[in-house]
């Protein structure tokens, strides 16, 4: 018999290959998509839009020869000097991006909801911590605990119950099973914990943030709102501009407006530290500050902020500090940059953190110090 | 669709097995057939064999292929694999008169599976192999990652395909080592003293040399040389070495083999006396299959006319041909055909038989790329030398540059040096840095190619690949720092 029904081919192992290799392009996308959160394309992509995104290392090499060289031969209809397109092209971008014959796949349109997610995943708040607030308590139910009747039998625990009971009675096995032996599952309901979190943007928006250090700035926030927003749809955001005076300020406000005048860190920091003080009560939320600057500030008025900050650290998940173009000059003060001052002063202050950004490829870097994910499931116990 | 069993398909296998013996002398292996769905299919399709170790390279060509075959663009008729005994897969769900036509086609597969001298070289019992290299891959995703161990397959394929046999070997000329003596050398003692000194050095520098003789084979080159290779990635290598060596044979013989089977297919069908309605199906089937491909030379068309070219100057020569061939018109035509089905190549069966005819027959054309449109073609000319010198240059190597290890301990440094040995077009700059960097993180050092520039032969270039991904273009030869 030559011919067979049964073919012996595993069932599924293409479509499980092919999942292997879409999960090897989507750690490849984000690799790549981290070094360009700054570019206009993607900021300037709403949610409801797709952007498309060239993706490296994903090519099959082989040396061949220089393809605008190459001669060939084919077959059908054309005279010498005929130029022949492509056969039935596919519109670009449509759907899924798949290979064409003999061509490798190197750009895919995704959704801005495919982006965020994927960077985002590599993010979180740290040493977010449970806080229960009276009026704000959900439960859930849990199968944890055995009882002696109930719905659900514990199949594991009934035969150990039985063992124990007949061990008891000099024999070593199962068998002979009887109402005393019969466990059941038991539920509970539990507390739900709520991680209720604040986060208060500080941003400088005195003269010497130009409009360079501006952008990196507003993208550093405009990524940070995106996430906070995506992953913790709780999260209270508390926006605040300064320049030798602080106040808080909308949203649209915060992103928009451009201000002049010199710069007062602490200010942004009293401000911050009053309002946390009034709604936000350090028992009954996470509280998380971050600021950023070019690290032009008065001189005299680095002390004082450091000040402010090591009143917060202790009520805070975490304090940080970003400061934009590090090593511009600084024109009032050379070599008095905020950044060179924390680093001298406040090196190990615990719950402090600072990150420079000289473009904006190094904003995820930043991103990244800020919200690590690492800690957080140490926290969290 | 008419509905039928397995018990139908055995007896178009029988019915169709004997014609290709009676009529055509075509004994064919035994071929085992599955019935299977297009899942199967595709998997199989994508793995180029089944059992084959588990890749996301395969499934990016799964998905692409499957892709295309639900959004209706493009089927699989039926899938052969040269192995002992043959295996074929038909797609469940083609009617009976598209599995009539795919058995017939299978049979020419089979007897050139058979016979044919290259095809004869290939490791038939490939099976077990492959199923005990498929086990210990899946060992090494488990104790090193999955992610490493496929980037590490990435970079092994990106070179697999230099195997001596992949090439025509065109092997650069020794550089003289001893000094010829002439009849004026004692006019100038001091030249003739400086000459010998100066071949002395390049003796010296000869012996030294490593690898002594220009290496074609990469692969195996790195896999027994390289310095920090752990036992697995040497097993890897030489597992994606062999497997590409079995497939070497079917590149060469791509033509010729479907030339074979679409010969079969349209001789046994005529034979079988279909009813009207059946026969006009497998005309529409059958011209689907032969018809010509824009860009590329179509091996199905271009092979069975070759083949019927064969037969026609067997039985109907013009004076040249008499000429030409001294079995030029008293041959048995279908012997003819065994005989080249059992000898040749594609590179020799275009070499002989492209003839005007044929590439008339086929339409064929010879094309150029259009500057800025990789894929927009400009018909160059239909002239049948010029298509006949395109097709076999290309059929001699597979279209693959010809790449030689040179200098194990370039630039003193223990890196590699490669020669591009061209033909008149370097290589493509991308590509050689791209495949560079692959090759360099399995060497464990930077790797370097000669080139040329475009088509200009007075012009060397040298791309240099290094392990952590960055590459360089030298116009100078690149020397040791």
């Amino acid at each position: 018999m030559a011919v067979l029904g049964d073919s012996g081919l595993p069932r599924d192992q293409g479509r499980r290959d092919a999942l292997h290799h879409r999960e090897r392009m989507r750690r490849k996308i984000t690799e790549q998509l981290r070094e360009r959160i700054g570019e206009e394309d993607i900021i300037a992509a709403g949610p409801e839009k797709r952007i498309r995104v060239p993706i490296k290392g994903t090519r099959r090499w082989q040396f061949i020869l220089d393809r605008g060289l190459e001669q060939g031969v084919g077959g059908g209809d054309g005279e010498p000097g005929d130029i022949i397109g492509p056969a039935g092209g596919q519109p670009p971008g449509a759907g899924e991006a798949g290979l064409e014959p003999g061509e490798e796949l190197y750009e895919v349109w995704l959704d801005m909801d495919d982006v965020e997610e994927m960077l985002f995943s590599e993010l979180a708040l740290p040493r977010l911590k449970p806080k229960q607030q009276a009026n704000a308590q959900s439960t859930e139910v849990v199968f944890d605990d055995l009882a002696r009747q109930g719905p659900r039998i514990d199949k594991k625990a009934t035969l150990r119950e039985n063992l124990a009971r007949n061990a008891r009675r000099g024999r070593t096995r199962l068998g002979g099973i009887e109402k005393p032996d019969m466990r059941f599952l038991s539920y509970r309901e539990r507390l739900l914990p709520r991680h209720k979190a604040v986060i208060f943007l500080a941003m400088d928006v005195s003269g010497s943030m130009d409009a360079g250090r501006k952008r990196m700035a507003r993208l550093f926030f405009y990524w940070c709102v995106q996430f906070l927003r995506r992953r913790y749809d709780q999260t209270e955001i508390v926006f605040v501009a300064h320049t030798t005076e602080a106040r808080e300020v909308t949203e649209e406000e915060f992103f928009n407006r451009a201000e002049s005048g010199g710069t007062r860190v602490s200010s942004a920091f009293e401000v911050v530290e009053r309002i946390q003080r009034e709604r936000f009560p350090a028992e009954d939320w996470n509280i998380y500050v971050l600021h950023v600057s070019d690290g032009d500030n008065f001189a005299a008025d680095n002390a004082r902020a450091l000040e402010l900050i090591e009143r917060l650290t202790p009520i805070c998940a975490l304090v940080g500090y970003l400061e934009v173009d590090p090593h511009a000059g600084s024109w009032s003060h050379p070599g008095h940059k905020l950044s060179r001052f924390y680093e001298q002063s406040a090196g190990d202050l615990p719950g402090f953190a600072f990150a420079e950004a000289e473009d904006e490829r190094e904003l995820w870097p930043a991103l990244k110090k800020f919200f690590a994910k690492d800690d957080v499931e140490a926290a969290v116990r | 669709m008419t509905a039928y069993g397995l018990a139908d398909l055995q007896r178009i296998d029988d019915r169709c097995r004997e014609l290709a013996a009676s009529e055509l002398g075509l004994e064919a292996a035994e071929v085992i057939y599955h019935l299977v769905g297009p899942d199967e299919v595709y998997f199989a399709a994508a793995n180029g064999l089944p059992a084959r170790y588990s890749s996301a390279r395969w499934g990016a060509q799964f998905e692409s292929d499957y892709g295309r075959y639900r959004a209706g663009e493009g089927r699989i008729y039926e899938l052969i694999f040269n192995t002992r005994p043959v295996h074929a897969y038909l797609m469940e769900g083609n009617s009976l008169v598209a599995q009539t036509l795919v058995i017939a086609h299978c049979l020419g597969h089979g007897y050139v599976f058979e016979t044919n001298r290259w095809l004869g070289a290939v490791d038939r019992e490939i099976m077990p192999r492959v199923i005990s290299a498929a086990e210990r891959i899946a060992d090494y995703m488990g104790a090193h990652g999955r992610d490493a161990v496929e980037d590490f397959l990435g970079a092994c394929h990106a070179i697999a395909i230099h195997q001596p046999q992949a090439q025509l070997l065109r092997r650069a000329p020794t550089p003289e080592t001893e000094h010829r003596p002439g009849r004026y050398d004692e006019l100038f003692p001091e030249e003739v003293a400086a000459e010998r000194q100066r071949l002395a050095h390049e003796r010296d520098a000869l012996r030294r040399r490593f690898p002594r003789e220009p290496e074609q084979d990469l692969l195996r080159f790195i896999e027994r040389h390289a310095r920090s290779l752990e036992d697995w990635q040497r097993d890897v290598m030489s597992i994606v070495r062999s497997e590409q060596s079995y497939f070497l044979p079917q590149l060469r013989t791509k033509i010729l083999n479907e030339g074979a089977a679409v010969l079969a297919h349209q001789e046994i069908c005529q034979r079988l006396l279909l009813p009207a309605g059946e026969y006009w199906e497998y005309e529409q089937l059958n011209a689907s299959v032969v018809q010509p491909h824009p860009g590329q030379a179509n091996p199905y068309n271009l092979g069975v006319e070759l083949l019927r070219e064969i037969m026609r100057i067997a039985t109907d020569p013009d004076e040249d041909e008499r000429e030409r061939w001294r079995w030029a018109g008293e041959a048995d035509p279908l012997e003819r055909v065994r005989t080249v089905l059992r000898d040749y190549d594609d590179e020799a069966l275009l070499r002989e038989f492209l003839t005007p005819k044929v590439c008339e027959r086929c339409r064929l054309y010879a094309f150029e790329r259009t500057a800025g449109h990789a894929r927009r073609i400009r018909v160059s000319t239909r002239e049948a030398d010029t298509v006949r010198d395109l097709l076999v240059r290309h059929h001699s190597n597979f279209g693959i540059p010809a790449i030689e290890i040179v200098d194990a301990d370039f630039r003193g440094h223990g890196e590699l040096l490669l020669q591009h040995r061209h033909d008149g077009i370097g290589l493509d700059p991308e590509y050689a840095r791209g495949t560079l960097v692959e090759m360099a993180t399995l060497w464990g050092k930077a790797c370097t190619v000669q080139t040329i520039r475009g088509r200009d032969t007075e012009r060397p270039v040298w791309f240099t690949g290094h392990p952590g991904g960055q590459t360089e273009r030298h116009d100078e030869a690149p020397g040791s720092d």
